[in-house]
Order: structure tokens, then sequence, then C-alpha cells
């Protein structure tokens, strides 16, 4: 199991993580650019990433860069951006296979790695603004892409749900930002806070291959010393506040079944023991929520809980019959309250340990799964393995869970539901 | 017991297949270095085997449809326990699917592999299940198909196949409907159970950092022999034509959705493999993100990055799908027959025809790091008769002439239906009639 990780500083607020394990067959490298999530420039930066992995100075326009990246052996340059607590992460992903099974020993890793440090620092600009005509395509996508978020029901109730949820918090801002804030975007613009985050943004870079790739550090690292750096500081959360009343919102769309979203806040600071407690309670097919709101009592389709770490928010998320949201509602509380009780068997509490230590030991598989891994520690500060946080897991105790629990208050209970003639 | 080790000298990659006595085809391709080890036990039983007959019943009968997906379910709960309860011991994630053609159960783990194993080849071989146990399966699974109806990506694709077959049962929803499955009862569930859930119609695949020896004597052990009842399946005919040009349906979305399907003929086994292909070479070339096409309609504003196409393809049923979100659903499909119809008068790209063969080639490289990956290309590869390099062989040897052919014999844009899903308050009434599911 000897996966190798290192992490070394390659500039301000600029960080290269190697990580290497011999099972890869593919080589992956993603750039990370992290900032604060905020309601004016959720939008503006949630376009970055698209725009970028879309074409550069040296390939133009996406058919051309398409183009390359199929000779390439099928090599993948995307772009994605994702909510992590209070924060914004922009990424540039790249992906090929090992050059040792190319048909003719290639180099495609080291022209990937190229291609991808062209798009981030060599995009293609038009006086002084992102080219225009492809620009106009990619904010049309993201604004076709904030209006579809209500074409699925489950992230939706999540979305409409965090904005009660997060009041009044960075958190609360939808990843891809409003229609609103979209709209405003030019290509000018876009590129004027491009400029910004190149030079404020905490950059972590990470590599996942059989072998550490020095060619390939050393493109970034070229490419990255023509910023001229100036750094904003690295990125942080902060717990989310237990409101004072419980908030209730109730929201009514055509759909034929309800999703229920509800929130439980915590400044509980051992998050290995409240993930533990979030697996006795929802997170597997033998928690509490699944035999009983599900199989006991057939109440939802799905019952499922989730634990936000960085934001202290637990989640229950549920898909249920519209005159049962009540009934499952106070079955979800009361299963709760089992596990705050110590309700619960050591063949449950070891079973849901068992399960977690499953998942993460298969961690190391997967080079996404350990990319995005550590990743996650670094913006927390940490370095830990899969295998440091088996450790932890394994010194949970019973007592641990039940004071995890009972840190736990309700929040926000938040329903997507039909109209009244529904059916 | 028949052994044989199937290599690839293109990968350096091999695997074990037995034949066991029992009838159960087996497959083991270890994985050193590896944590995880992926395990599918699974029957060539799907939603759309609704009709068949057997020795002991020798004329074709016809069962409600979603009964495999009910079965899947029910067989999840022994006489005593849930299953993912047995699981919970080991520490493995388990699971299991029901697609058009078949059902399998699996599970992931790090650890205890064997006892995961015997967990498998136990459940699945011992059913249980009673009136009562049968009726309550029918809350959870009438929630499950309300869910669906609410995912509109799930129903334009559902509605195209409704307007693209006539008979064939792959247009049916997997899980059934709400009317059919209330016809399901315990009698039914055995029938089925024995009919398809004979070791001689299933197959057992495993990836990752496992002993062979280990895995063949927990066989030797746990699996129960079996009369072959040799079972036959049959579908009624199906036209080469679509049922219906037009499927159009209204739910809460941002952007009209589409799915475009071309029909064309069925093949089965290695000839199968090559027709998905050379029909997606065919699929690429016409309309990936490289292509010129793509190109025009994405500047025009008539497709965004939602635009993708696939090949669509099982027992009895073959297709090619273009889908994604657009303004104007109607006009693209009117500009896609219209570039079929070019490319079959003026001819392929050659050159971008060998980079998308580099780029195929690649994509099946990357597979080959995931025991899941590995896993589930040897059970439908083991269903389908053929080995699991054969894709990969296949993309190797195949050339120009086999994909412009493909293009020529395959592609009748007279046999095209499309399915739209439109916003609700939508004022977009040009043409179509309005069809509810």
């Amino acid at each position: 199991m000897a996966i190798k990780y290192s992490r070394e500083k390659l500039g301000d607020g600029i960080h290269y993580t190697t990580i290497v394990n011999s099972r890869q067959k593919t080589n992956t490298m993603i750039i990370h650019l992290i900032t604060e999530l905020s309601a004016e420039n959720a939008s503006v930066n949630a376009i970055i990433p698209y725009v970028l992995s879309g074409s550069s100075g040296s390939f133009p326009t996406l058919t051309e860069l398409n183009k390359k990246l199929s000779e390439l052996y099928g090599a993948v340059i995307k772009g994605a951006v994702s909510k992590v607590g209070d924060s914004q992460d922009l990424a540039l992903m790249a992906g090929c296979i090992n050059n040792r099974y190319t048909f003719e020993g290639e180099k495609i890793t080291e022209e990937m790695t190229s291609m991808l440090a062209g798009c981030l620092t060599d995009p293609h600009i038009e006086n002084d603004r992102f080219f225009e005509k492809d620009f106009e395509l990619k904010k049309q996508e993201l604004l076709d892409d904030i209006d579809a978020e209500i074409n699925e029901k489950r992230s939706y109730a999540f979305k409409r749900a965090n904005l009660n949820i997060f009041r009044d918090e960075p958190a609360a801002v939808s990843v891809k930002g409003s229609r609103e804030q979209a709209e405003k975007i030019t290509a000018a613009s876009a590129y004027e806070q491009y400029k910004k985050l190149l030079k404020t943004a905490q950059i972590e870079i990470i590599f996942v291959g059989a072998e550490a790739s020095e060619s390939c550090k050393t493109i970034l690292a070229e490419a990255l010393s023509k910023i001229d750096r100036a750094y904003s500081g690295d990125n942080t959360s902060k717990k989310s506040p237990l409101k004072s009343d419980l908030c209730r919102v109730t929201e009514p769309h055509d759909v034929a079944q309800s999703k229920m979203v509800m929130a439980f806040k915590t400044d509980y600071e051992n998050s290995v023991s409240m993930k533990l407690m979030n697996a006795v309670f929802g997170a597997t097919p033998i928690s509490k929520l699944f035999m009983n709101v599900r199989e006991k009592l057939s109440l939802c389709y799905y019952c499922s809980s989730g634990y936000n770490d960085k934001k202290g928010v637990l989640y229950v998320d549920s898909g249920v019959e519209h005159t049962n949201t009540g009934k499952a509602e106070a079955e979800i509380i009361n299963q709760l309250e089992a596990v705050k009780k110590g309700d619960f068997s050591d063949e449950e509490m070891e079973n849901a340990r068992r399960a977690m230590i499953n998942t993460l030991r298969g961690i190391g598989d997967g080079a996404r799964s350990i990319a995005d891994w550590y990743f996650n520690q670094s913006y927390s500060g940490k370095s830990d393995s899969p295998y440091d946080q088996i450790e932890k897991l394994n010194a949970v105790t019973r007592d641990d869970i039940i004071a995890a629990a009972n840190s736990l208050s309700l929040d926000t209970v938040y329903v997507l539901t039909g109209k009244e003639s529904d059916r | 017991m028949e052994k044989q080790i199937i290599r690839n000298e293109r990968t350096g990659e091999q695997y074990t297949y037995v034949k066991h006595p029992t009838g159960l085809d087996i497959f083991i391709w270890k994985m050193e270095d590896y944590s995880t080890t992926h395990a599918l036990f699974g029957t060539k039983y799907g939603s759309i085997n609704t009709k068949f007959k057997t020795k002991t019943e020798p004329d074709f009968i016809t069962v409600p449809n979603g009964i495999a997906h009910y079965l899947e379910h029910k067989l999840f709960e022994n006489e005593d326990c849930d299953v993912f309860s047995l699981y919970a011991k080991t520490g493995a994630s388990a699971n299991a699917y029901t697609s058009f053609d078949k059902t399998c159960y699996l599970f992931s783990c790090t650890d205890n592999v064997y006892d995961s194993l015997e967990i498998l080849l136990s459940f699945v071989q011992n059913p249980y299940f009673t009136e009562e146990t049968v009726r309550k399966e029918q809350g959870i699974i009438g929630q499950e198909i309300r869910m669906y109806d609410d995912n509109a990506g799930w129903r334009v694709f559902f509605n195209m196949l409704q307007g693209m077959y006539h008979n064939h049962p792959v247009k049916i929803d997997i899980a059934g409907t709400v009317e059919s499955i209330a016809q399901i009862n315990a009698d039914l569930l055995y029938k089925c159970y024995y009919t398809f859930y004979n070791l001689n119609n299933m197959v057992l695949s495993i990836a990752g950092n496992v002993d062979e020896d280990k895995v063949l004597e927990m066989c030797d052990k746990l699996l129960k022999n079996n009369d072959n009842p040799e079972l036959e399946t049959a579908f009624e005919d199906e036209p080469e034509t679509v049922c219906k040009p037009e499927v159009t349906q209204k739910l809460e979305i941002a952007m009209p959705m589409f799915n475009i399907g071309f029909k064309a003929k069925p093949s089965k086994g290695l000839e199968a493999v090559r027709a998905e292909i050379e029909t997606n070479f065919v699929l690429s070339l016409l309309a990936d993100e490289s292509s010129a096409f793509y190109k025009r309609l994405y500047d025009e504003g008539l497709i965004n990055s939602s635009f993708s196409s696939e090949v669509f393809m099982g027992d009895g049923y073959f297709c090619s799908i273009f889908g994604g979100e657009s303004r104007n659903p109607r006009l693209v499909r009117d500009k896609l027959i219209e570039e079929i119809e070019r490319c079959k008068k003026e001819g392929l790209d050659e050159e971008r025809f060998n980079i998308i063969k580099k780029s195929y080639y690649g994509a099946l490289i990357r597979d080959l790091n995931d025991a899941e990956a590995i896993a589930t290309t040897m059970i439908n590869a083991g269903m389908e008769k053929i080995s699991a390099f054969d894709v990969i062989e296949t993309v190797a040897a195949v050339t120009f002439e086999d994909v412009t052919k493909r293009l020529n014999d395959q592609f009748n844009t007279k046999n095209v239906t499309i399915s739209i899903i439109e916003p609700i308050d939508s004022v977009n009434n040009d043409s179509g009639e309005e069809e509810q599911n």
C-alpha cells in the first residue's frame, strides 16, 4: 500500500503535492484556485475554469485543443467549480494514460502538463479581454447551468435549503452564483477577475501518478513564476452558528415526490467522532435512518445523513410522499434522539466503523479519490493519510459518539413539496 | 472444472475463466497491490425478459413488468435479517442493480473478502419472501418509481424509447409501473427466480487483490447444484420503423431537453461488440466535441456542452442516441439528419478517425485502473460469451472502411424519433401532441 505523499512550496501561497502510487495506469494533474465564496464574485469566478479549459494561446479554439488531446491518447482537460465550506474552489483538471502505455513511448504526460499550464497562464485573449465570441457561449452556458439547477429536484432542494441554513454566511451562496450576477459578467470583467485570482488566490496543485515527474513540476513552476503574486492568505471556513429559532421553509413545486432537507448544527471539535456518529445515524444502509425510516416504515425512498465538517452541519436528506413529510420528520428526530441517549448497540457502532474503514482503505486505489483526499487535508491545514484517519477512528468510543450526537441542534427544516392539486 | 487463463499481449493483462460444474461461469482478475476487491454475482435477467419458456414450461408465458427489479429488492431480505446487516460484519459496501438485460449483486471491500463472498453467494441462492414481505416492498418501489417521475433525464430517455419501439419491452421503465407492480405476488417472484437464477444463466466476476484458489474453494463449498432448465427468452416481433416520430412531455425544468434516437438492427455476441464500437466511431466522427458539426451548432447556440451521443443496445434492440438541451430540439434533429446524409455522400474524416482510435484506446487503458470497471467489463463480456479483451482488440482492429460501411448501412435517417421534455409554462406549442406518461 505504498502511497508516497509530499507537498512543497512553489511560490507565495502556491503548493505542489505529489502522490505517487505504483498502481496508477494514468497520470492526473489538478490545479485548484481557492478563493472566498461571495455573492458578488461567485458567478464571475465560476465561469473562469470553463473559459480556461476550453482554449489557450497555443490552442485558440476548443476544436484545436480537443484534437491535440485526442492525439494524446484521449487526454482530458476540464474545468470544475465547487464549494468547500465558505470557499470556492476553481479547478483545472487534466488526465492521460502513463507514457509507458503509448504505442511509441511518447511523452504525453509532459505534453498534457504544458497544455494545462498554457490554459492556466496563457488564455486565448484579444484586446485585454477573453476572446469575446467563445466567452459569450460560455456565459450562455453558465446561465443555462444556473437555470437548469431546478431540473434535479434533490440537489435543487439542497441548494434552496443552504440559503436558509447558512443565512448571511458565505456558504449560503450557490457555487455558480445567481442569474443576476451571471448576466452582468463581460469578457473584460472576467479577464480582470482572472488576473486578480492568479495573483491572490491560494493555489494547490496536485499530481497523482505511478512515478513522480520532475519535468511536469518544472513546467508548472516555470509557468507560475511569471505571475506577480500578491497573495491574500490561506482560506478558512467558520462553523455555522445556530439560529435562535428553528427555521422552517416550505416551497411548492410541480413534483411527484417531496424532498426534505433537515440541518442540525454543532460546534463539536472532534470531526472523526462526529463522522462515526453520522455513520451510525444515517450514512450507511445499516444506519438507523435507512433501517427504520426507509425499510421498517417505508416512509422514504432515500433518507440519509451527511456531515459537513467545515461548517459543522449534519444534513438529513430525504425523498418523501407529500402526506408523509411530518411523519418522516418526527421519525428522523426520534432516531437522532436514540443515538443521543446511547440507544445503539456495540454491533451497530462497530459495523459503522468497519464501513468507514472500508471506504478509507479504498481511497488510495483511485486517482481522483486520493487527490481529493489530500486537497481536503491541505485546505484544512493537515496532512493525514487515510490510514492516519483510520487510527483516529479506531480510538473513538461510544461516549464520544453520544457526546457528538448531543452537541447537535436542529436549525432548519426545508421542504420542497408538491402543489395541493397534485395527484 | 474447466480452467483457462485469458491473456492479452497488448496490455500485458490476464484473468482466469472457470466453468464450474454447477454451470456457473467464473471470472477472476488478480490486481496486485490494490486494496479494493470488487465482486459481482449476476443473472442474465433484466426488465426486458418478461416472456420465456423452460423445459418444464414448454409454452411461452408473459409476466408483469418490473419483476426482475422487484426480485432484486426482495433478495436483499433473508428469512431473519436484511442482507446489509450481514455485510455490516465484514465492512463491505454492498449494492445491487437491475438493468434492461441483467441483475447484479455486488460488493466492494478492502478486508474480509472471503466472508463477504460467502454472504454474496449465499443470499443470492436463498430466496425468501412471503405475501406480506412482498406487499410491504410495494411502498418502497412505488416511491422509487415516483422519484423517477420527477427526473427529466430519465423521462426524456424512456419517452424516446416509447417512441422508437412498437413492441420491445425495453420501452418500459425498469422498475415497471405502479399498476404493473401491483400484480406482483410471491408465487410470481418464485417462478421467475427459479427460472432465471439458475447457475447456468449466471456469472460471478471478481477483480482485486484475491487468491484464485481460495475463491474457487468457496465456490465449491457454496454453489448449489441445479438442473439446467433450458431457458429460452423471446420478444414480440419488432418492426424496423419507429413507432412514433415524436413524443413530448412537460416537467418543471429550465430549458427543453431532448433525446434523438436512430433505430438500427440489433445483433449478438462479437458482432454486437463490433457494431457498438463502429457505431461509436460514427457518432464521434459525426458529432463529438471536436467535430465541425458540434462546433457549428454550438456557435449558433443551438446546443450546449450537455450535448452528447451514445449507442444503446442489448438483446433485440440497437439505437444511436443524441441528447442534450436546446431551445429548438427539432432543428437539432433536422441538422443532424442533414449532416448524416452529407457524410454518407461526401465521406467521413479519415484523419480524425485515427485520432479517435487513439483516444478510445486510452479510455480503455484508463479503465484498467479500477477494480469495479474491470469486474463490470468481465461480467458483461461473460454474459455475452465473449472475452473481456474483445473490446480493446476490436478497437485496435477497426478500420476507416468498417466505420464508413457502418454509417452507410446502419443509419437510416427515416427511422428517427425525437423525445422532448418541455418546461411547464412554455408557450412553445408549435407542433406535436401532448403525451403524458
